[in-house]
């Protein structure tokens, strides 16, 4: 792979198996692409946000590109560590701040210096003052935020993914991260992947759009462009009725289903 | 399969400063939670003890065990053997829970799932060592003072570890695949603990059919072999290698468990987010 990729997919396909009305585990039909064919390429240092609706496969992509689950064909070629911001992940509710620093960052695999290291930035960039010492129980949303982004950002990957991990905290605080996402962008030339549906948000921090719907990739390019069209079909989708936006959502459902299969049980799946 | 196990011993081991955080963190949540915190790491098992020496030992009027001349009276034999089950238990059946109940984690970072299940042994571990104190005190209160074969009873530690590492690796596997395993196994340890010799030295009577064979397939149990090498080891003046065949037996279950286990969690390692 060329040295300036950093992540190239190709023809990426991820099923999920869907359940029946019964909660039974799987039926005849039920098997569902949570993404189809999906190819692009990104340079590093590429900003790249991720749109669409709810629900057309973004996390599953980011899930994808973290590393965290594994695809059902196609290939995922990455160049680099990369890691998914998870916020609110790996803090115990019964310990401390500081504490919850020590656990988290030996959850994200961090070593004991190097946490030391981090402890004091994540103090400052979290803003808990005397809270530190308090059980992350009686924080509030948040604190309990803050916290978790802060230690996040510990982490010194080379592809950040970040999945709507922005939307929270005050105005304040989420400037504060903006800021810090702006940072790792422009003086340390960090590839990151945006997940968000604020489109102000994407649109003023990232270079490329991408937007996903239904499973697939309908657009990549400059960030307006996507951005635009991408609020051209919303607005289309909204301004439709009742059954006219039922039918429309029923077939973009039914588009995204499997043939039938041979249906699989867990026995077999474990000899297989 | 031998990827499989190296994937897994690789993993395990650069991960162990995550594994000794883990645990030692929700150790300390655990012990938050009550106002007495470490206090009930001890009474709890010290309680059960009492318990089983209560109604085996003193209503049921339980004679001294022998073997082979030695006799020993039944609350220190007791303590002995139950230290070895208050560590092998909740292995098992919490190990069945170890990927499950960190399911938030897995899904939400990459994570060497295959730490997971160590984790809960080594906070298991702790357990483990305040049940010793506990036997340490009570064989002192019989008059049973530390001698220098004691120190054999490292290699069953060591040993019971590898046993409920192995153990743990399958159950948690496959309690993601299939969830009704846990209280398959809750229930099944519950059963192991009489047809081992916890409680009574597990030996069939003579009028008991085939009496003879049914007390040899208990000896092929691998808890057997642990409870009875803590016990020989401070009573008896024995040592592994005394029990040629049970040693290797133990050690052929525990390889093959082992590396059923590497091979499962090398096969579903990134299977497991869509096994919620």
């Amino acid at each position: 792979m060329d040295a300036d990729i950093a992540v190239r997919a190709t023809n990426v396909s991820k099923i999920y198996d869907l359940r029946n009305k019964d909660n039974q585990h799987r039926t005849d039909s039920s098997r569902f692409y949570a993404l189809k064919d999906v190819s692009f390429e990104v340079k590093k240092g590429d900003v790249v946000g991720i749109l669409g609706t709810n629900g057309s496969g973004k996390s599953t992509l980011s899930l994808l590109l973290s590393g965290i689950s594994d695809i059902d064909s196609g290939t995922i070629e990455i160049n680099g560590e990369q890691s998914l911001v998870a916020i609110n992940t790996g803090l115990n509710n019964q310990l401390t701040g500081l504490e919850n620093i020590k656990v988290k960052g030996a959850l994200l695999g961090l070593k004991k210096k190097r946490i030391e290291e981090i402890t004091q930035d994540v103090i400052n960039f979290a803003e808990i003052g005397d809270f530190l010492y308090q059980p992350v129980k009686k924080y509030s949303s948040g604190m309990k935020s803050r916290l978790g982004f802060a230690i996040s950002l510990a982490l010194n990957p080379d592809i950040f993914i970040v999945d709507e991990a922005l939307s929270v905290g005050d105005r304040g605080f989420a400037k504060k991260c903006m800021d810090r996402m702006m940072q790792l962008r422009d003086d340390e030339g960090k590839t990151i992947f945006f997940i968000s549906h604020s489109l102000d948000q994407v649109k003023n921090f990232c270079t490329t759009g991408m937007w996903i719907e239904g499973g697939s990739l309908v657009e990549m390019g400059p960030v307006n462009e996507v951005a635009g069209h991408y609020s051209e079909y919303v607005e289309k989708m909204n301004a439709m009725k009742g059954p006219e936006k039922r039918k429309f959502l029923d077939e973009k459902f039914r588009k995204r289903l499997l043939p039938k299969e041979e249906k699989k049980s867990w026995w077999k799946r474990l000899v297989s | 399969m031998f990827t499989a196990i190296r994937y897994v011993i690789r993993e395990n081991f650069s991960n162990l400063y995550r594994i000794y955080s883990i645990s030692k963190y929700e150790l300390l949540a655990d012990m938050r939670d009550s106002k007495f915190g470490i206090v009930w790491n001890f009474l709890s098992p010290a309680i059960q003890v009492l318990t089983y020496w209560l109604i085996f030992g003193i209503a049921w009027n339980r004679k001294p065990v022998e073997v082979n001349g030695i006799t020993v009276s039944y609350l220190p034999w007791l303590v002995v053997g139950y230290a070895c089950w208050w560590f092998v238990q909740p292995c098992i059946t919490n190990g069945c829970n170890a990927i499950f109940s960190k399911v938030n984690v897995i899904t939400k970072m990459k994570f060497p799932v295959s730490v997971l299940p160590a984790t809960v042994i080594c906070k298991e571990f702790f357990n483990h060592g305040c049940m010793l104190v506990i036997a340490l005190i009570t064989l002192l209160a019989c008059g049973y003072y530390p001698q220098w074969w004691w120190i054999s009873i490292l290699y069953y530690i060591f040993a019971a570890f590898c046993f409920v590492e192995a153990v743990a690796l399958i159950l948690s596997v496959l309690t993601m695949l299939w969830r009704d395993i846990r209280k398959l196994v809750v229930s099944l340890t519950r059963m192991l603990m009489y047809f081992s010799p916890i409680i009574w030295d597990c030996q069939f009577g003579a009028h008991v059919p085939f009496a003879r064979y049914i007390n040899l397939i208990m000896k092929l149990n691998p808890v057997y072999y642990l409870v009875n090498g803590y016990r020989e080891s401070i009573f008896y003046h024995k040592f592994f290698w005394n029990h040629p065949a049970q040693t290797l037996c133990f050690w052929v279950i525990v390889l093959v468990l082992f590396a059923i286990g590497c091979m499962l969690m090398y096969k579903f390692k990134k299977k497991f987010i869509d096994l919620i």
